[in-house]
C-alpha cells in the first residue's frame, strides 16, 4: 500500500471529524426539540411567561420558531458558530458562562484521574504478568475483580461514610470548605476521596488487560528466541513484549478518555463537587433542556474526538492495521 | 512388519496419564452459581422470603439499626429493608433481563445487517451508528421520561437497551463478515432464503457462543446501570422499589449516620453484579493455556 502524504490524511481524518460533529449537533437538536417544554422560556427565561401576545409572536419570528425544523436548525447552528449557545433556564445566564466556569473542576478532576489511572494500569498490568500465576498476581486479580463490579457511586458512598462520616478525616462535599481559605491543600484534601472513587472505577479494567495482553505475547515465538540468545527476563518484557501491547493500549486509552470523564458525573453528584457533572445532573432533574443540549453536544463531542484520536494512534502506530485488507487479501490468496 | 526391526537406543516412553484426575466441580464457579441461584430464586419468590410488606410506611419505626423484627433495619421512609431487598431485586432483575433482551436482539440484528453488507456501506453504517451512540445517555433518558410520563420499569429497560447495543452488534457483525462468504449462506441465498432466515437459521446458530459472553456482560451493565439511574432519581422513583431508588435515599441516610441503608442493598447489588461477571468470564474460551515461554 502506497502511503499518503501526511497531510492529506489528516485532511481527511479533519472532514470526518467536522462532519460527524454537524450530524450529531443535528442529532442532539432535533431530540431536544422534540421534549415538551416551551424554548421560549429557555431563551428569555421567565420573561416569556409574562409576554403579551405580540411580544412572543415577535419573539418567535425572532427565533424563528415559525420556521421548520431543519430550517430552525441552520438558523441555530449559525448562532452556535458565534458562540451564542442561549441561557440557561435554571441560571438566568448564558450557557457558555455557566460551563465555563465549572469546565476547569471536572478536567482537574477526570485530568489527573485519568493520568493516574494511566500510569497504575500500566504498572500494576506488568507487575501481574511478570508474577503470573503466584499468590500475588491471584490476589491481586481477585480483589481487582471485587472492585471493578462495585457500582462507582456506591463506591463513593462506602468512601464518605468511611472516610468522611465515621474517621472524620476527609471533608465529604464540595471543592473548597465553605468560607475558608481557598489554599491548595483545602482543595487537595477535597479532591482525594473522590480521585480515589474515580480510579478505583477504572483501574483494574485496564491493568487486566496489560495484564492478559502481555502474558498472550509471553506465549509468541519471538519470546523464546530472544530467552534462548540469553536476554534478561526484564528486557524482554518491558522493551518486546510492552512495545507491542503498548499501541493497543494506547488507542483503548483514548477511547476510554470520555468513558473516564463521564464516568466522573456521577461521582461528582455523589461528592456535590462544582463540575460538569453537577451541572448536567440538575439541568436534567430541572429540565434545562438548552443547557442538557449544549452539554450533551460537548461530550458527544469528546467521544467523536477521542476515537478519531485512537484510530489515527492506530494506524500510525501499527503498520498492521493500516494495512488490514492487505493482510486480508493474502491470507485468501495463500488459501 | 514393526516386530522384525528393533530400533537401537530406544527409549520406551513410560506411560503416564495425559490429565490429571480432575473432580467435576473443580474450575467452575459453582459456590457463586450457587449464589447467584439463591438470590433469583429469593426475588422471584420474593411472597414466601418477605416477612413484612415492603411498601408499607411505618412511621412508628422509621430509620432504625437492624433488630430481630427487622432484620435489615428500616429506611428513613419507615420500610423494612428486608423485604424490599427481596421485592426491589426482582424489578433490577427484570429490568436487566428486559434490556439485555433488546439489546441483544438489536444488535444481533444490526451486527448481522452491517457485517453481510458491502464495504462501503458497512463502514458508514458503523460511522452512523458511532455518531447515534456518542449522544448522552442522559439525554435520552430525561427525554422519554418527559415523552412517557412518569418513568416505569419497560421505559428503564428500554432506555437502557437501546443505549446498549453496540457492544453486542460490534461482535456480530465480526462473526458475521467471517460466516457471510461461506457455502451454506450462499446455497440459501441462491434457494431464496431472506435475510431473516438466513439469519435466524444459519447465522445464529454459529455467532452463539461468541455473543453469550456479551451478553451476560450486558445483564450486569444493564443492572448497574438502572441502578446509577434510579440512585440520582432519573430512573425509577422512590415508591418503585429497586436496589438503585433504595439506594437513592442514601443521600439521607447519611446525614444520620444509618450505615444500614446504604451498605445492605449495595452488597446485594454487589454480589449479583460478582456472580454474573464470574459466569460470564467462565464462558469464555480460557486464552492462556499454552504455556508462558518467558
Amino acid at each position: 500500500m502506497v502511503m499518503k502524504s501526511g497531510g492529506f490524511y489528516y485532511g481527511k481524518k479533519l472532514l470526518l471529524f467536522l462532519f460527524s460533529i454537524f450530524l450529531l449537533s443535528a442529532v442532539i437538536f432535533f431530540i431536544s426539540r422534540l421534549a415538551p417544554g416551551d424554548p421560549l422560556v429557555s431563551y428569555y427565561g421567565d420573561h416569556a411567561e409574562r409576554m403579551s401576545p405580540e411580544e412572543r409572536q415577535w419573539a418567535e419570528e425572532k427565533l424563528g420558531l415559525t420556521d421548520s425544523l431543519p430550517v430552525q436548525y441552520v438558523h441555530w447552528l449559525e448562532r452556535a458558530l458565534q458562540g451564542d449557545f442561549g441561557i440557561s433556564y435554571k441560571y438566568k445566564r448564558d450557557v457558555t458562562e455557566v460551563i465555563g466556569e465549572r469546565m476547569g473542576n471536572t478536567l482537574i478532576l477526570g485530568g489527573i484521574g485519568f493520568c493516574l489511572i494511566f500510569g497504575l494500569a500500566l504498572a500494576l498490568g506488568i507487575f501481574c504478568a511478570w508474577r503470573e500465576e503466584s499468590l500475588a498476581d491471584r490476589v491481586i486479580c481477585k480483589i481487582g475483580t471485587v472492585t471493578s463490579c462495585i457500582p462507582e457511586f456506591w463506591m463513593s458512598l462506602l468512601l464518605i461514610l468511611i472516610f468522611a462520616m465515621n474517621l472524620k478525616w476527609l471533608p465529604s462535599s464540595g471543592a473548597y470548605t465553605l468560607g475558608g481559605t481557598r489554599d491548595l491543600e483545602d482543595r487537595i484534601r477535597h479532591l482525594i476521596l473522590p480521585l480515589t472513587a474515580v480510579i478505583m472505577g477504572h483501574l483494574w479494567y485496564y491493568a487486566y488487560m496489560i495484564r492478559n495482553k502481555i502474558l498472550e505475547e509471553a506465549r509468541a515465538d519471538y519470546v523464546l528466541f530472544a530467552r534462548s540468545k540469553g536476554l534478561k527476563k526484564s528486557s524482554i518484557v518491558l522493551k518486546h513484549c510492552l512495545r507491542n501491547v503498548l499501541p493497543t493500549y494506547l488507542s483503548l486509552m483514548a477511547i476510554s478518555l470520555p468513558h473516564i470523564l463521564g464516568g466522573t458525573y456521577i461521582i461528582e453528584m455523589v461528592f456535590s463537587y462544582p463540575g460538569i457533572g453537577t451541572l448536567a445532573y440538575e439541568s436534567a432533574r430541572y429540565k434545562d433542556y438548552n443547557l442538557l443540549m449544549v452539554l450533551s453536544i460537548l461530550s458527544g463531542i469528546t467521544v467523536i474526538l477521542c476515537s478519531i484520536v485512537a484510530e489515527i494512534i492506530n494506524e500510525r502506530m501499527n503498520p498492521c492495521i493500516r494495512g488490514n485488507h492487505i493482510v486480508e487479501d493474502t491470507e485468501v490468496a495463500e488459501r | 512388519m514393526r516386530e522384525q526391526f528393533e530400533i537401537v537406543g530406544m527409549l520406551p516412553a513410560p506411560h503416564t496419564p495425559i490429565e490429571k484426575k480432575r473432580k467435576w466441580y473443580q474450575g467452575k464457579p459453582v459456590f457463586r452459581t450457587i449464589l447467584l441461584v439463591l438470590i433469583v430464586t429469593g426475588c422471584f419468590a420474593c411472597d414466601l422470603v418477605m416477612t413484612k410488606e415492603p411498601t408499607y410506611l411505618d412511621l412508628n419505626h422509621f430509620n432504625s439499626a437492624p433488630n430481630r423484627e427487622f432484620l435489615f433495619g428500616t429506611d428513613t421512609m419507615g420500610r423494612d429493608i428486608f423485604s424490599m431487598i427481596w421485592y426491589g431485586g426482582r424489578t433490577s432483575l427484570v429490568i436487566g433481563i428486559v434490556a439485555t433482551a433488546i439489546s441483544t436482539a438489536m444488535g444481533i440484528i444490526f451486527g448481522a445487517l452491517s457485517g453481510s453488507m458491502p464495504d462501503w456501506m458497512d463502514k458508514v453504517l458503523m460511522r452512523l451508528t458511532e455518531i447515534l451512540l456518542s449522544v448522552p445517555g442522559l439525554l435520552l433518558v430525561v427525554l422519554l421520561q418527559a415523552v412517557l410520563g412518569k418513568a416505569n420499569v419497560l421505559s428503564i429497560s428500554f432506555v437502557i437497551g437501546i443505549t446498549g447495543w453496540m457492544s453486542i452488534g460490534k461482535v456480530v457483525r465480526t462473526e458475521v463478515k467471517g460466516l457471510g462468504n461461506k457455502e451454506y449462506v450462499i446455497a440459501s441465498k441462491c434457494m431464496g432464503g431472506g435475510f431473516f432466515h438466513i439469519l435466524g437459521k444459519h447465522l445464529t446458530p454459529n455467532i452463539v457462543s461468541s455473543v453469550m459472553f456479551m451478553v451476560i456482560m450486558n445483564v450486569r451493565n444493564a443492572i448497574m446501570a438502572e441502578s446509577a439511574l434510579s440512585f440520582m432519581g432519573l430512573g425509577l422513583p422512590v415508591e418503585e422499589i429497586s436496589w438503585g431508588s433504595m439506594l437513592s435515599l442514601s443521600q439521607n441516610a447519611l446525614l444520620t449516620n444509618s450505615w444500614w441503608i446504604i451498605l445492605i442493598p449495595g452488597s446485594f447489588l454487589l454480589v449479583t453484579l460478582m456472580c454474573v461477571t464470574s459466569l460470564g468470564n467462565s464462558l469464555r474460551k480460557k486464552i492462556n493455556q499454552k504455556d508462558s515461554n518467558l
